[in-house]
């Protein structure tokens, strides 16, 4: 029994080496026969096409085409490595079922800081290589040592114009007081920036902010519970807006621009006190391309060139201090990081959500439902 | 007496691969997540307990459970009227009725829940004519709340409802209601005392169906509920992919899964279950 655990631990070891080309094939194979692992001829397959190649988990829609024009041109250009796709969306939940059943199939996922931190300190990643990912291209406080923020994507709300026309909401505060601006609002639905809104609206100072007193927050939320609805996924807050359900609606930043048109200009976002969330670049443990390709890949993203097209064809901001000042005009209103918006927004604390996430997730849950 | 005994044996044998397949492949990863109820995060019954200190975890169940057979009886109630109708129609009509029964049966539950939104949304084509006919001057809130995840879930389960009281109610011996009627009985009195009595086996099959199917629901409460109607399979499905709270998940998963159980040893205890879903009853 002891023999055959040696023998697949040594058929995993080499099938992982050989993915991430440090085994040729040849020895590959006479491993596999020797450990007698007839299904491995399955896996060897698809190792050899896992080798020359990068898969993204992301969220799909447009972020795959644009996900592939600003980052995957330029690093199969340079590496004549293939990027590749998974669109499920990587959830931390999924991430730590692929690592812990040891069939890794992603190779870096476009996730929160929060599940970076977190699945780090749990064991489920890769860390950073700092001598190839460069820590100065990313803003102060940003990299960690098992994900780095290659964009920030952020919560902002929309206001109905026709309902506020002359006395517009500016504020989280104004968002929470339905006795000042009457109408229906919504909400992010798993706590994220809600949390943080609801604090601000109850008068915390941004720096006060982390750690969160989460009863105070639950309190605020629920003190609009009947004013709101809320929404788990993008297309949802979009369509609350779009439909006039609401006269408030919180919503991803990014979405502002092509709201702002679908409503004809009806809705307008504001993006004072906007949240900035870190999205984060992590990579599984045991990624099929090994590590070495993956941070050349990260590194690629880190560039101004892929930065400002992804915040041209996503809406996501760049993290790279050096793409701040090349912002173009027509994306100062909606970017995080714009000279407009970067001393008005709050900066999210991704380990703070890594340390209570969970906790408050439910007691949100518990509040709106 | 030895050759039917070979016979048997050897159907055992066509059968038991599949079965091998089906142990291995299903159950044991179901025990595996039950065994997480009891482990995860640390061993013991902590993972049980919540539901006796947690308010908001006893909340959610009720919730389930309250929707569940709201669903249920609406369901059942309204599927027997149409079963009803089935029956009685003439061959040709029959065949239609069916056909757009499982027509709806077929389309998605992710379509089924968004034309609800179009239908009767806050800009729906209900409110709007409603609001263009001067009935309302608002729009009514049908959806994001408890009654729309209702609409979607009824909907849904009208056909599985449909099906088996169809079945319970073509097997019924119409000389039985001929004779009643013949006795001088109203069709009323056919109905009450001879008719629901005999139909009372698919009533219970197509109430047991519908809501075994309901505690399941995820995606019709999640959208028609506005993010206000929390049931126990969204709840699962958080915690296992965001909070990674996995024993709270296992446990609650278990806990559907022994009531599902339950209910259907119950069931047996009254009624032979084989019977219900058309089987032997043997």
């Amino acid at each position: 029994m002891r023999d055959q655990q040696f023998l697949r631990e040594a058929v995993y070891q080499a099938a992982h080496d050989f993915k991430s080309g440090r085994l040729d094939r040849r020895s590959f194979l006479v491993l596999c026969g020797m450990a007698g692992v007839a299904g491995m001829s399955v896996a060897s397959g698809d190792a050899h096409a896992a080798a020359n190649e990068i898969v993204l988990w992301n969220w799909g829609g447009t972020s795959e085409v644009c996900h592939g024009k600003a980052i995957g041109e330029p690093f199969t250009a340079a590496t004549g490595m293939p990027l590749r796709f998974d669109t499920s969306g990587p959830l931390q939940g999924k991430i730590k079922e692929m690592v812990d059943s040891g069939n890794v199939t992603a190779d870096v996922c476009d996730a929160d800081a929060f599940d970076a931190i977190a699945l780090g300190r749990s064991g489920h990643l890769e860390a950073i290589d700092y001598s190839v990912v460069d820590k100065s291209k990313v803003i102060d406080g940003f990299a960690w040592d098992h994900g780095v923020s290659i964009i920030f994507y952020g919560y902002a709300f929309m206001y109905d114009t026709q309902a506020y026309g002359s006395n517009p909401p500016n504020s989280w505060a104004d968002f929470f007081d339905t006795a000042k601006f009457p109408g229906k609002r919504s909400l992010y639905k798993w706590a994220n920036g809600a949390i943080e809104g609801a604090l601000l609206a109850d008068g915390v100072a941004k720096a006060n902010l982390y750690p969160c007193d989460v009863p105070r927050a639950i309190a605020k939320i629920k003190s609009i519970k009947d004013d709101s609805i809320y929404w788990g996924s993008g297309s949802e807050a979009h369509s609350m807006i779009v439909n006039g359900e609401v006269s408030m609606g919180m919503i991803w930043q990014n979405r502002g621009k092509n709201l702002e048109a679908d409503t004809n200009g009806r809705y307008k976002l504001v993006m004072n006190e906007a949240l900035a969330m870190p999205g984060a670049y992590l990579v599984p443990r045991g990624n099929p391309a090994g590590r070495e390709n993956v941070m050349k890949f990260i590194r690629t993203a880190q560039d101004i060139g892929p930065q400002l097209t992804l915040l041209d064809c996503l809406g996501m901001t760049p993290t790279n201090p050096e793409a701040f000042a090349q912002i173009p005009a027509e994306q100062q209103d909606y970017a995080i990081t714009s000279a407009k918006n970067i001393a008005n927004v709050v900066f999210n604390d991704p380990v703070w959500w890594a340390d209570h996430g969970g906790d408050a997730v439910n007691a949100y849950l518990e509040a709106i439902s | 007496m030895p050759v039917v005994l070979r016979s048997a044996n050897t159907y055992w044998l066509l059968v038991l691969p599949f079965l091998a397949a089906v142990a291995f492949l299903y159950l044991a990863p179901i025990a595996n997540i039950l065994w997480l109820s009891f482990t995860d995060p640390q061993p013991g019954l902590g993972n049980y307990a919540k539901l006796a200190t947690s308010d908001s975890l006893a909340r959610i169940v009720w919730t389930t459970l309250r929707i569940c057979l709201l669903t249920t009886v609406i369901s059942v109630f309204l599927g027997y009227a149409l079963a009803y109708a089935i029956v009685h129609a003439l061959a040709r009509e029959q065949r239609w009725m069916l056909t757009l029964v499982l027509i709806s049966f077929w389309i998605s539950v992710l379509v089924r829940t968004f034309s609800w939104l179009m239908l009767l949304g806050h800009n729906g084509v209900v409110n709007n004519a409603l609001q263009a006919t001067g009935l309302t001057d608002a729009p009514i809130a049908f959806m994001r709340n408890e009654l729309g995840v209702l609409i979607g879930m009824v909907q849904y389960m009208i056909p599985y409802a449909v099906l088996p009281l169809l079945t319970n109610m073509q097997g019924l011996d119409r000389r039985v209601l001929d004779a009643s009627r013949s006795l001088g009985a109203s069709n009323r009195q056919t109905f009450l005392r001879i008719f629901l009595p005999l139909s009372m086996p698919g009533i219970f099959a197509a109430s047991l169906l519908v809501f075994i199917i309901s505690l399941g629901f995820y995606v019709t409460p999640a959208i028609l509920g506005g993010g206000k109607v929390l049931m126990v399979a969204e709840y699962i499905s958080v915690q296992i992919l965001v909070t990674l709270r996995w024993g709270t998940a296992a446990m609650l998963a278990t806990l559907m899964l022994a009531g599902v159980l339950v209910l259907l040893a119950l069931m047996n205890r009254f009624m032979k279950l084989g019977a219900l879903f058309g089987g032997g009853g043997r």
